[in-house]
């Protein structure tokens, strides 16, 4: 009974450090925003703050419970979440800035795609355990591929969500590649996709591929030219440059950005790390990403010493699904790849990404209970 | 096997150990590598960002109008000036806001307020664009035509007690009204012209707001814009809009030395010629152009400058009232692009002058194609007196007179025989009178304007110093009068290759061309002592508050002559008015009561083959001691002998000096004989019927005398039916020469003042008592394929600007 009580405090203390500190960035960018729509500067800082404590309420009951007892939700899970996607065509779906990407389940608006990343990690842990060494063969390896694949279609089908979509199909990617034994096949088809993006970039920058296809193109030109789209696609990520510029070493100090001012579209959102580098600086900046660091060197540990197969994937996927999404988000907001809409997470505003968020934390630190048994 | 088990799942553990931490590594090294990006634009953009950022904190910066300038005349009159004005803008999102609560109210407002606006279209943009914050519906709304609207705003504002417009909270107000909100006015100024087309070729006008175009307007513009405020409002560190406002400053007021009732004069009499003799000889204006500048010959003040046509400067672009046929190719139909009408069931004049253009008109030919219209207007706009340049004919002859006194080539004291001709290089060059005049004195010569004396004083004179003296005088350079489009015309003078021919025929104003202002800048110098003063307008500059900022003080450029080589050509000038009729050719301008000096001009045109002929006359009161100096020219007037026309210069000039005089308290000296004073009495009936202030005299009127000219024209020269003759009055009558003519039944054609052969009608040489056959070229003999033909294109001068109406 005393070994239960053995979790992980340093990455508990990091989540919450990360959430509190998620709560004063969100105030801080927020603020404006809120008091010129809901005329109430904390109505994002509210709505995020109940949000983070059902989501600690979640974590606690994830913690707790055996994480092996979600084994067998494994293929419902993973087609429960298929199926929510696909309810987005349906009346419940909500669009919001011109995306339909919501759900609204009895007044609660939730994304499906966050709940397809936590649905993923346990189908594809439980799937890995069943299939055993058959995933390190040719035809184990394409019949896990159309598995991870399948989601992140279905995502950017029909909610055209890009972003998520490439982290609900890293996700499984990551996860088979730690359990697989010919890794080969891993790195070979991550460099084909590297080469493939480079060239579609190359394409479009050589003007041969024209940018009006498809508004894809069109941001990819964005981002290698934000000062000609300026007022355009280039607007947000130009506004996001100004913002690190404005911050300097040290930035303004907490709550004096004035890009958040109306500049910088959603500032308390998806481009929350702009206006940590420009209240913070560069220090805050790279403070938070080691902070991130941390966090994810806990997890490769827990995985690492994971008393069996399935924690130690379920840590894994955690892992991944973390790493991907702060290297996107950072990357994005720097203007290091092209703009896609992807959250920081923990910091950033949104109660479905909490929530889930603080879920699989859950699951983690359940695990990390049962190493020292 | 439990070993081999734990081996295995060691072995598996720690492959996946490696994975993870080949991962954690990739991480690390995206961190890495991110943070190397957030250092670099840190490094590389962090103050072009940091200034972008800061220039993005100006929430608001709106350009505040300075006010341009006023032109006032010698009077302090306003010429010109700048009305304030609104712009109605429409603020789409506070109209929307407050779930579109003010939408309604405030578009039935604006349709109360401003039948004009089309709040439809307000109300499709305000759906289309309920982001938009500034968008322009009126302009140029007077303070009378938003005040209304302003009221309605008010009530709204007072039963609310909530400001409208403040963005910051737009939120919360009670439901108890429906209020007007999104509508707010701008300040703009526009140009506005209180005397319509008066003096329209020396104001020029305003493009949009800031854009001066044409004459005081164009060459001041800086001058005269100011220079524009701004209102910032920025972000201050508590996040609060701060207002700063940086004023505008008003540009400055010209005070020029125009003179609005005498430029009302010059523009009257230039309306009557053009209502008398349009239609008259020919199908179309009464002449290509006419210009009159008066002036006071000693300091250079412009008093008056006008030409024809005139145009509304209220609405530059409407030509409704002015008379394009000189300006359009033929068949060019002025409503739009349709098939030129069909040309009346008349034959072209033999002469086809009509299409004939202003000197100078190839200026904007040599320029891309046009739209006809466009180029159409520029003529219109342009300022005949300075921009357009012609051969100044006998109005030259003082000039040529006073290099040679001042060089002392002569003495005065000479005389020349003349015998109607000199042969000169082959050619014969003839005298205006070609039986020739005898024995003439240097004063005879002038008065007679007669060619044979001048060109042999020119060859006393020798071509370089003619040159040199052309050079003295300003000739082929710009005066710099303060107008824009001034032309130098020196690409028409005399360079180096200049020949004794062409000598002969500059000595009397032919082969090289001169602008009006040219020639009264250096002409008030020859009369005034000697001093060539620059020609100028503005005589000061004062600021928004009436404060003298500037003087602009006559400024003598140089003595061009001496005292006593003036003095001598006063009483030669002189003698050109003041002689008995017969002995001179100025004898008509002469104003009752005043003496007066001056030179008459009939300058043939090139190509000499047609016969057209510009005639002038530079004249100046009082003849000893000048005040006023008025010169006026008439390109081509619309008669049958244009050659023997001069009096209509002369004439228009009397007019004109007549009305000048009395109002710049210049009193007559001389007694005024019975005749005069009933003409003087006639003539001031008229002021009265016309005194209403400044004359729109663009209009010009279709004689019904049209079909009648036509017919006219058919018989070889009749007079045609309108031509009023002069009405024989029971005493002596002279004809131009002074030859007396004491029987009553013969008439006098109006225009040359010159007998009429009762028998036929045609008009007769006073001297020879020959019917006039036109052929009155100055050299014959081969003489009309000569030079001077080549300089019959004008120059291209940049001065000259094309302005394509918006």
């Amino acid at each position: 009974m005393k070994k239960k009580m053995h979790i992980d405090l340093g990455l508990l203390f990091i989540v919450v450090f990360l959430m509190g500190f998620g709560l004063v960035m969100v105030f801080s960018a927020s603020s404006y925003e809120s008091s010129v729509k809901f005329n109430d500067p904390t109505y994002y800082l509210r709505s995020q703050f109940f949000a983070t404590i059902a989501g600690f309420v979640v974590m606690i009951f994830f913690t707790c419970v055996d994480y092996h007892a979600w084994e067998k939700f494994a293929v419902p899970a993973y087609l429960g979440s298929l199926g929510l996607v696909a309810l987005v065509v349906t009346s419940i779906g909500i669009t919001r800035n011109g995306a339909r990407r919501w759900l609204n389940i009895g007044g609660i608006s939730l994304q499906p795609a966050e709940v397809a990343k936590v649905g993923v990690i346990l189908f594809f842990a439980a799937y890995i355990c069943k299939m055993g060494s058959k995933i390190s063969t040719r035809r184990g390896f394409y019949f896990s591929m159309i598995l991870a694949a399948l989601p992140s279609l279905f995502v950017v089908i029909i909610t055209r969500n890009l972003s998520s979509a490439i982290i609900l199909f890293g996700i499984p990617f990551v996860m088979l590649f730690t359990a697989s034994r010919d890794s080969w096949r891993y790195v070979f088809w991550s460099i084909i996709g590297i080469g493939i993006g480079a060239l579609v970039v190359y394409l479009v920058a050589s003007d041969i591929l024209p940018a009006s296809m498809s508004f894809r193109m069109a941001r990819i030109k964005a981002w290698l030219h934000p000062e000609a789209y300026a007022s355009g696609k280039g607007y947000q990520t130009l506004q996001a440059l100004y913002s690190i510029g404005a911050g300097g070493i040290t930035g303004k100090g907490l709550g004096q950005s004035t890009q958040k001012l109306g500049f910088v579209p959603e500032a308390q959102n998806d481009m929350i790390f702009s206006i940590i580098c420009e209240e913070l600086g560069l220090c805050g900046g790279v403070a938070v990403m080691l902070m991130f660091l941390i966090l994810i060197y806990k997890f490769e540990f827990v995985a690492v010493h994971a008393p069996d197969e399935f924690g130690s994937l379920i840590v894994t996927g955690v892992m991944g699904h973390i790493a991907l999404q702060v290297i996107l988000n950072v990357a994005v907001v720097t203007n290091t790849i092209p703009n896609t809409g992807i959250t920081l997470p923990f910091i950033s505003f949104g109660g479905s990404s909490v929530l889930f968020l603080l879920a699989e934390i859950g699951m983690v630190l359940n695990v990390s209970r049962m190493i020292h048994e | 096997m439990i070993k081999s088990r734990k081996d295995k799942k060691d072995k598996l553990k720690s492959s996946r150990g490696r994975k993870l931490a080949v991962q954690l590594v990739l991480v690390l090294l995206a961190f890495v590598l991110l943070s190397y990006r957030l250092y670099l634009i840190n490094r590389d953009n962090g103050d072009a960002y940091k200034r972008q950022v800061l220039a993005q904190q100006i929430a608001s910066s709106r350009v505040l109008p300075s006010r341009r300038g006023e032109i006032q005349d010698r009077k302090g009159s306003k010429l010109a000036y700048s009305e304030k004005v609104y712009s109605l803008v429409v603020d789409a999102k506070l109209m929307n806001g407050d779930d579109g609560r003010h939408l309604r109210p405030t578009l039935d407002a604006l349709k109360s307020c401003f039948p004009n606006l089309n709040v439809d279209a307000v109300k499709e943009y305000v759906n289309r664009n309920p982001a938009s914050r500034y968008k322009v519906f009126m302009k140029r709304l007077t303070y009378d035509e938003i005040s209304p609207f302003e009221k309605i705003m008010a009530e709204g504002l007072s039963s609310n007690k909530a400001p409208v417009r403040n963005s910051d909270s737009e939120e919360e107000e009670e439901e108890e009204e429906l209020t007007v909100a999104g509508v707010w006015f701008e300040d703009d100024y526009m140009r506005r012209y209180p005397y319509g087309s008066l003096g329209c070729d020396v104001l020029g006008f305003v493009q949009g707001n800031y854009e001066g175009q044409f004459g005081l307007e164009e060459f001041y513009n800086s001058t005269l814009n100011g220079t524009n405020g701004r209102r910032y409002g920025y972000m201050n560190d508590d996040s609060i809009i701060e207002e700063s406002i940086r004023p505008a400053e008003d540009g400055l007021t010209l005070v020029t030395s125009l003179d609005t009732n005498i430029q009302s004069i010059a523009e009257k009499h230039i309306k009557q010629f053009y209502d008398e003799y349009t239609d008259n000889y020919r199908e179309g204006p009464a002449a290509n152009n006419i210009g009159v500048v008066i002036m006071n010959p000693n300091n250079g003040e412009i008093y008056g400058m006008a030409s024809y046509p005139v145009f509304d400067l209220n609405d530059p672009t409407n030509m409704d009232q002015v008379d394009m046929r000189p300006y359009l190719p033929e068949g060019y139909s002025a409503s739009g692009n349709e098939a030129s009408p069909p040309t009346p069931p008349v034959e072209p004049p033999p002469m086809a002058a009509v299409s004939g253009n202003v000197s100078g008109d190839s200026v904007s030919e040599a320029k891309a194609p046009m739209d006809p219209k466009v180029k159409a207007m520029n003529q219109v706009w342009r300022n005949f007196c300075i921009s357009d340049s012609y051969e100044p004919g006998s109005v030259m002859k003082p000039f040529t007179v006073a290099a040679a006194l001042d060089t002392a080539k002569i003495t005065g004291d000479e005389s020349y025989q003349c015998n109607g001709y000199l042969e000169v290089g082959g050619f014969q060059i003839h005298c205006h009178n070609r039986l020739g005049d005898g024995l003439l004195t240097v004063e005879q010569g002038v008065a007679k304007s007669c060619n044979v004396v001048l060109m042999d004083i020119a060859f006393a004179m020798g071509i370089d110093e003619w040159r040199r003296y052309n050079k003295v005088f300003n000739f082929g350079l710009k005066t710099n009068v303060d107008l824009a489009g001034e032309t130098s015309a020196g690409g028409l003078g005399f360079g180096e290759g200049m020949t004794q021919t062409d000598l002969a025929v500059a000595s009397f104003g032919q082969g090289f061309n001169v602008t009006m202002i040219q020639m009264a800048a250096g002409f008030s110098a020859l009369v005034n002592g000697g001093y060539y003063y620059q020609p100028h307008l503005v005589t000061k500059f004062l600021n928004s508050e009436g404060g003298v900022v500037e003087e602009n003080n006559p400024r003598v450029l140089k003595q061009v002559i001496s005292n006593k080589a003036s003095e001598r050509m006063r009483d030669y000038l002189r003698a050109v008015v003041m002689s008995p009729p017969s002995d001179c050719t100025g004898w008509s301008a002469r104003p009752a009561g005043y003496t007066e000096g001056g030179k008459t001009g009939t300058a043939e045109k090139a190509p000499r083959s047609k016969r057209d002929y510009l005639i002038s006359f530079m004249g100046y009161v009082p003849a000893e001691d000048p005040k006023v100096l008025c010169y006026v020219v008439i390109d081509r007037p619309n008669v049958e002998y244009q050659s023997e026309s001069t009096r209509l210069a002369t004439v228009l000039n009397k007019k004109i000096m007549t009305e000048v005089l009395p109002y710049l308290n210049v009193f007559p000296t001389e007694p005024i004989t019975e005749k005069e004073r009933e003409e003087l009495e006639a003539q001031q009936m008229e002021f009265a019927y016309s005194a209403n202030g400044v004359s729109l005299n663009s209009i010009i009127e279709q004689n019904n005398s049209e079909a009648e000219g036509e017919a006219a024209e058919g018989e070889e020269g009749a007079l045609d039916g309108e031509e009023t003759p002069i009405v024989v009055e029971p005493e002596i009558q002279r004809d131009s020469a002074g030859n007396v003519i004491s029987n009553n039944a013969i008439r006098y054609d109006s225009a040359t003042g010159y007998p009429l052969d009762p028998a036929t009608g045609q008009v007769l040489n006073p001297v020879t008592l020959l019917p006039l056959d036109g052929d009155d070229s100055i050299m014959t003999e081969a003489g009309q394929g000569s030079h001077a033909e080549s300089q019959e294109s004008e120059e291209a001068d940049d001065s000259i600007i094309i302005v394509d109406p918006i």
